[in-house]
Parts: C-alpha cells; structure tokens; sequence
C-alpha cells in the first residue's frame, strides 16, 4: 500500500517537474555563484537562500543520507529519517521519526538550518511549522535518475560541496555510460523483477521505477513494462512472459533458502528461461530502489551478473 | 421424586441462597411462592443445572448433577420465565427442539413417537395452526405456549414452570393450569410452579413453599404454608385482606 | 399415521450443490490472469486424468502447477471461513460474528506472528510453527473473548460480543507493532505476513486445508441440532437436554482450528464468514441442518468467484482477494436482503 502511495506520488512529482523544466536539467542553476550568498531552488520549485554553506542538517529520507556521506558531508548531519541506514555512520546520527509521522518537534530540538525532505512527509502545516522555528526545508524528490543527479547537485549547492556533487555526478554518468557501451545489444533478453516474493504476494517493478530505467540501459526488456510502477502481479503471467533474467529484491533473513533458491523451487516455475539457466539474482532493495548515488552500483551488480559468467 | 438438599448459592460473595430444603412426590404440583429476589428463579436455574450450588438435587435419589445432560432433559423439563428467541426458527421447530433429549443428535431424526408428541403438544397449546410461522412473529401470549408445547413434547417427569401464566390471557391460564393438573395426575409425574398469583397458587397447587430472603420460610401443603400468619410474616401485609378485597370487585 | 417431512436437505438438492461447485472450479481454473484456451485445458486435465504426459509447454504449468492449487485452497478456505461464521452464529445466538468481527482472525494473526518473530517451528511440517500457534491463539483468544464477554455482561447481547471483539482485533494490532519494532530483521517477513495472500498456494497447502476442513467441518456439521438448540437459546439449550458446555467446547476448538489454519495460510480474509451463512440463513431459513451443508458450498463458492475476480479484472495486476470479498459481498448481500424482505 505504502508502495503503491509512493510509487503515485513519485509519478506525480516526475511530471510536474518536467513541466516545471529547468529544475532538473544542468547543476548549475542551483547555486548562485556570486558572493558567498547561496541561493537555489529545490525540487518543488521553492527558492532556498543560505548566507553560508549548512553546516547543520537533517535529512528524512535514506537517499538523501546517502548523498550527503557521497559528497563527504556526513558530519552535517544532526538528525537522520529512522529508515536511514548507509553508511554504517549514519547509524550514530540521532533518528528522528519519519515515514508517516514526520515528528516536527524532534527536528527543532535538533536545531537545524536545513531539512531535506521528499513529498511523502509533507503538509503545508509541516513546512509552516518548521519554517516558523527558522528552519528552511529543502525538498528533494527524485522520480528516475536524472532526478538523482538534481538532488545531487541541490544538496551540494546547500551544504557547500558544489564541486564534490559535480564530481559524483559526473562518475555516475560515466559508469552508466560505460555500461550501456558495453551492453550487447543485439539480442534484447527479457527480466523480472520482483519486489515481493509470492508467500507475502508477487510484486513487480513496472515502467517508470529505478529498476526499469536500469534494464533499459542495460539493453533488457522489463517483462512487466505494462504495469505502471510497483503492481501486485500474478505467477501465470511470469510463467507465460518466461523470462530470461529474475531479479529479485527480497531481503535474506540469513535463515531459510535464499531468495534465488526460493524463487527456483517454486511449483511450476522450474521450466522458466531464468530459472533453468540459473540466472536468479538477488540484490539488496536498498541498492536498488533509492534515488542516490549507489545506484551506480546497482547498475554494475546487474551488468556483471549479466555479461560476466 | 425430587429432592433439594441443603441448597446453596452463593453469587459475588452475596448469597442468594442459604439452605434450601424441599421435594415434590408424584401427582405433586408443588407451588413456589415469595417476594421478588426472594430466589425462586434462582432455585428453578440450579435444578436445571445453570449455576453452580452447593448441595444436591436428586432425582428418586440420584444426584441429577452426576447425569448426562439428555438423561436430565428425560426427567426434569422447564418452562422458563423470559424466552428469547436468537433466530426465526418456526413454531414446530422450536417444538421439536424438546425432543432432543430423546434424539440426541443428527443421525436418527425419525420415530413415529417423536412426532405423535410434538402434534400432541402442538394441539393442547393450541398452536397447531401457528407451526409454520417464525417465532419472531408470535406475541408474547404465543410465544409462551409455544414454548409450554415444547415441554410438552419433551415429556419430562417433572414440569418446572418459572410464571407460566405470563402473557396469557385468562383463557389460555386457565386452559394451561387444568392441562398441568391433568397432567400431574398421571403417574410418575409431578410439577413445581413460581407462581406471584397466590390464589392461583392455592387452588392448583398441592403442595408450596414459601420462601423469603434465600431461605425457606415454609414448606408443605399448601393449606400448612399459606396461612394468614406466614404471608404476613414474609409479604409484610395482611394478604387475606388484600384478596378479599380484590374479590369483593366481582359482588 | 403422522407424515414427516424430513429436515435435512433433499438428494437432489445436495446434488445441486455439487454440480454447482464442480461448475465454479471448471470455471475458475479455465480463466485467469493468462488466457488459455479451454481445449487446451481439458486436454491438459484429461491427459492428467489418464496418466498420459502432459503437453509442453507453458500451459501445463500454469494450470497444474499454479491455478489448480490456487482454486483448491481458495475452495477450502472459503468453505472453512463460511462455515466458522456459521458456527458461532449459532453458538453464540449473534448474527454478527464471524472470525473477523469477534477477533479470532486477529488472535490467529498474533499467534502466527509471534510464531515468525520467536523462530518458532516444527521440524519437518513446513511453517508447521507459524501454522499451530495460529491455531492454538486463535482458541485462546476466543476463550478469552467469550469469559471477558460474559463478565461484562452475561446475557451474551450482540453488542458485547461484537464490542469487545473490536476492541481485541485493537489490541492484538497493538501488540503486532510492537513486536514489529523490536523484531529487528523479521520486521519485513511479519509486515508482508500480515498482509496474507492466497497467491502461494500449493497442493501441500491445499491437503492440509483439506484433512482440516474434513475433521472439523465434519464435526460441526454432526453439531446441527445442537447449534439448531444454542440458536433458539443456550438455556432452552440446557433445559431440553443438550450437554452446552461440551458442544460448546467442540465448537470452539473446530472454529479455532479452522480459522488458525485459514489466517496462517491465507491471511486474513473478512466478509466471508459473515456475510454468506446471513445469506444462506435467509434462502434455507435457520435450521442448520439445511443451512450448515449450503454454507459450506457456497462459501467455497463464493470465494473462488472473488478469486476470480481478483485474479482478472485487473489483469496482469492482482488484486487483494480482502478487497474483492467485501466489495461484491456488500453488493449481494444487500441484493439478497432486499429480496428477502420483499416477500
């Protein structure tokens, strides 16, 4: 439910700010460079100024966290999203409450100049409240990877790494650029994604999610393309649609079978083109499924297990 | 035939009952009278097994308690104050539910007997032509006949009525007390009855006793328990005038 | 001599109810999320039938493999929940209870939670575990439900029950999350738990909803005159006979038994246990000695037309089969009540 609510919200936004334009295209829209006053325009066209880079930030959303330990401005943060995790760093952060109940006055006590927020915790009595103790919110949204590189480059811009966030952006590009030179493209094979495995109900990544603008770059053809975002699909269908690939994202317990294993002693599906060959991958969600730097990684993990025996 | 002995009942640390002591012969109609919350539906409730008692029940000299239910059901039928019906079942349906102690269960439902009884019991309540409606549609006068046939069809050694004329009309009393009089003279049966209407009470009953505060005040003939001395005791008013009274309406 | 006329259902009616259910399960496993054409079907099955190989292919696979089991287990899960909610409608002389509105599915839900967070298994019986603390809650909460019932107020009302039974379902939601918050890793395997689905299901699963529903069912259906007796009310119950607390006893642990096994293997599905024995009561009238067996069917009747439903209307999505039951259940339901009060 709650992914279906996102993956909604997440849609929406990607069209408003396509309509919206600039804000994705170009970093450097963001900072103004001249003088030491800092203004940009965050992803839902809200203009932010800063007399100086932040220095103290929270950051509600995993993603965000993520970025800003890529940027090497982790010691900015004085409030985390409980659902951060990477790195391992984070962790010492104190966690304020997130997800449906964004808690306001833990984020005050915190006192800090910025918070970086998506859509999802958001009302106007929210942004209100936190603008009225001073603090400026800043919200960061990504849809689809170029989406990525805007968030990069607004929380850059904020916290003063202007020319890290150049940097990261740049070894993103070049890495998925290197990927999709590299992607036999002669042959288009098929894959799966699953992101809920059957006993809890089959989900599938569709069109419009990280995973699908990762298989398309990487010259495979997401079987679901017809499903919009995340959907609740049927077996039969991935039994006719026989894939080639299977990625699945669920998470290993450390006890039990393993996802893969999981997937290929399933009844009925063991004359699947990706399960007779083997070709079952598990990658963690979080890899996958953030709008942040590490999706880099993904895109890697997915090419070697494809290209690489 | 039945014998209480030494009954008590102790509810929440109050105690309803303290020491009851009566029985009932064959062709007995014994009367059980009292003020209200002087326990008689609490005494009916734990011969029929629905509270827990100190003391015994027998029945010709079994403990009734160490009986299997439906063992129970052949002996002892009871009429019970309120009904109150969950779901529209039919008159006949409800009828036929008194069989059960006969039947128990769903594997052999057919035997002439059964079902002479339940025409019978259908008949002397008059409610023949009622048994296919729901007993959600009976009045109340219906309701209790209805269920008065069900004890019929039952076909107990010992009728326990809790105010079986609630809700009837004079005829239907008077046609349902000659019926248990009938009834009672057969052999092998007696009945017990709570009765408010004490002139009812005097002229159907046998037997009686009075009780009062959870104990029995009386207990024997009627003409032994319903003196003028004890009902004033226990009703704290000069009953024998009051009904008098009420009589002299009719001169 | 006196004519009787018989109180259980007639042949022909039994036989009705059979060819019915055969029809619905034809129907359900020819249509699906993938579509397949009938001839191959019957091929497919016919050859199964004869022990002949099946065809290759894709079809084969789907039909034995995945829908076949799927319907079974929805068949026996709707049959089960039906015939719970018949049970304690009778029992306990409440026209509203069912697993879901007493609390029993929740109680089963905890159990089976509990059984995920603690690593809690049988070894051998896969999700033996999960499967027998569902069970074993889903009696203790129905325990609990009725005492805490009857302390508050002994003549059992509507109300109460259903009250209570709310206040449970709660309480017991209460309790999840906070195993949820300390349950660390589990976390995610007991939130996607919760939310149940019909859409694993396995032969193995299906045989174990059978041999349950054949126990159980079995021993609430022998139950139809005393529930026939609860139903008119628990003292006349007493009072003409029937052993109350035994029956009583017998019920609990049939409904507990049933419903644990449902939640543990389907999740929890509202609507049918209450919905279809108010309806069947309303075609058959209260007697469940024709109610309990037209329950039966039709509850397994019904749910695999949701599951159908489910299974297609959205296709290649899958819809929620909770959704699908309480939204056409309301819909016919209201359909049938209306109907009834009409003549």
């Amino acid at each position: 439910m709650k992914k279906i609510c996102n993956s909604i919200v997440l849609i929406v936004l990607a069209v408003s700010i396509m309509i919206l334009g600039g804000c994705t295209k170009g970093q450097d829209s963001f900072s103004n460079a001249t003088g030491s006053k800092i203004v940009v325009t965050d992803m839902k066209g809200r203009e932010i100024s800063l007399m100086e880079p932040a220095t103290k930030v929270v950051a509600i959303t995993a993603a965000d966290c993520e970025i800003l330990y890529a940027l090497g401005a982790g010691d900015t943060l004085v409030g985390r999203g409980e659902y951060c995790n990477y790195p391992e760093a984070v962790s010492e952060v104190i966690a304020v409450e997130s997800g449906a109940e964004t808690n306001i006055e833990q984020i005050i006590a915190l006192e800090p100049q910025i918070v970086f927020m998506n859509t999802m915790a958001q009302d106007v009595e929210t942004v209100e409240a936190l603008e009225n103790a001073g603090i400026q919110v800043v919200v960061s949204v990504a849809s689809d990877i170029e989406g990525v590189y805007g968030a990069i480059a607004l929380i850059g811009a904020v916290v003063g790494k202007d020319a890290e966030a150049t940097k990261l952006v740049e070894q993103m590009k070049d890495q998925f650029s290197e990927i999709s030179a590299s992607v036999n493209s002669e042959e288009e094979k098929t894959v799966y994604f699953e992101v809920s495995p059957l006993e809890y109900g089959l989900w599938t990544a569709g069109s419009n999610t990280y995973m699908d603008e990762l298989s398309q770059m990487l010259g495979l053809k997401n079987i679901f393309a017809d499903v919009e975002g995340w959907g609740e699909i049927s077996q039969e269908q991935v039994l006719e649609r026989n894939p080639d690939y299977i990625i699945t994202i669920a998470a290993y317990m450390g006890e039990g079978m393993k996802p893969e294993e999981e997937i290929a002693q399933r009844s009925g599906w063991d004359k699947v083109a990706a399960v007779e060959s083997e070709r079952i991958l598990n990658v963690n969600a979080d890899i996958i499924s953030r709008p942040g730097p590490r999706l880099a990684e993904a895109a890697q993990m997915i090419f070697d297990f494809i290209y690489k025996e | 035939m039945l014998r209480v002995k030494n009954l008590s009942v102790t509810v929440d640390l109050y105690e309803i009952l303290k020491n009851v002591n009566f029985s009932v012969q064959e062709n007995e109609w014994l009367m059980i009278v009292g003020p209200n919350g002087a326990g008689k539906s609490t005494v009916i409730n734990a011969i029929s097994q629905g509270i827990s008692y100190k003391g015994n029940i027998e029945f010709c000299g079994e403990n009734i308690a160490s009986l299997k239910r439906n063992e129970i059901g052949k002996r002892i039928g009871v009429l019970m104050q309120n009904h109150s019906v969950g779901y529209a079942f039919t008159v006949e349906e409800v009828v036929r539910q008194g069989r059960y102690s006969y039947i128990p269960g769903i594997f052999s439902n057919y035997h002439e007997d059964n079902e002479s009884k339940i025409e019978e019991a259908l008949k002397m309540t008059g409610m023949s032509e009622l048994r296919n409606h729901s007993v959600l549609t009976l009045s109340g006068g219906e309701l209790q006949r209805t269920f008065l046939a069900q004890l019929l069809a039952q076909d107990p050694k010992v009728m326990i009525l809790d105010e079986p004329t609630n809700h009837l009309d004079l005829v239907y009393q008077k046609q349902i007390f000659q019926l248990i009089t009938a009834w009672v003279k057969k052999s092998g049966q007696a009945a017990i009855s709570v009765v408010q209407d004490l002139s009812l009470a005097k002229a159907y009953g046998t037997h009686a006793v009075l009780m009062n505060h959870g104990e029995v005040i009386a207990f024997g003939t009627c003409d032994e328990v319903l003196t003028q001395d004890n009902l004033e005791r226990v009703y704290k008013m000069d009953v024998n005038k009051w009904m008098h009274d009420m009589l002299s309406q009719w001169n | 001599m006196i004519k009787y006329r018989s109180q259980n259902l007639k042949p022909v009616e039994y036989l009705l109810l059979i060819l019915s259910l055969l029809v619905v399960f034809f129907l359900c496993v020819c249509i699906g999320s993938v579509t397949i054409p009938i001839h191959n079907i019957v091929s497919i099955i016919v050859n199964l039938m004869l022990n002949k190989p099946i065809p290759e292919g894709v079809a084969g696979m789907i039909i034995l493999q995945v829908r076949i089991p799927r319907v079974l287990c929805v068949a026996f899960v709707g049959a089960a929940l039906s015939i719970c909610g018949a049970a304690m409608q009778g029992v306990l002389r409440n026209p509203l209870a069912d697993g879901t509105t007493i609390g029993v599915s929740s109680g089963a839900s905890l159990g089976a939670v509990l059984a995920i967070a603690f690593g809690f298994s049988i070894p051998g019986i896969e999700n033996g575990g999960v499967v027998l603390m569902a069970m074993v809650f889903a009696f203790i909460s129905l325990l609990f439900i009725i005492a805490l019932a009857y302390k508050l107020d002994c003549t059992l009302s509507t109300n109460t029950i259903i009250l209570i039974g709310i206040i449970f379902s709660m309480f017991v939601s209460s309790i999840i999350s906070f195993i949820i918050t300390f349950a660390g890793e589990k976390v995610k395997h007991i939130m996607f738990w919760t939310m149940g689905s019909l859409a694993d299901s396995t032969y193995e699963k299906a045989l174990t909803l059978f041999l349950l529903l054949m126990v159980f069912g079995t021993i609430i259906l022998i139950n139809a005159e005393e529930l026939n007796a609860f139903a008119i009310s628990e003292d006349n119950a007493r009072n003409t006979g029937v052993d109350v607390k035994r029956v009583k006893l017998l019920m609990l642990i049939s409904v507990a038994a049933l419903i644990g096994v449902c939640v543990s293997i389907g999740g929890t599905i509202g609507f049918v246990g209450l919905v279809i024995p108010h309806m069947m009561r309303m075609i058959t009238g209260p007697n469940h000695r024709k109610s309990l067996p037209v329950t039966l069917f039709m509850g397994a009747i019904f749910l695999m037309l949701a599951d159908l439903l489910a299974r297609v209307i959205l296709k290649p999505l899958e819809l929620p089969i909770g959704v699908v039951t309480s939204f056409v259940g309301s819909i016919v339901f209201v359909y049938i009540f209306y109907h009834a009060r009409k003549r």
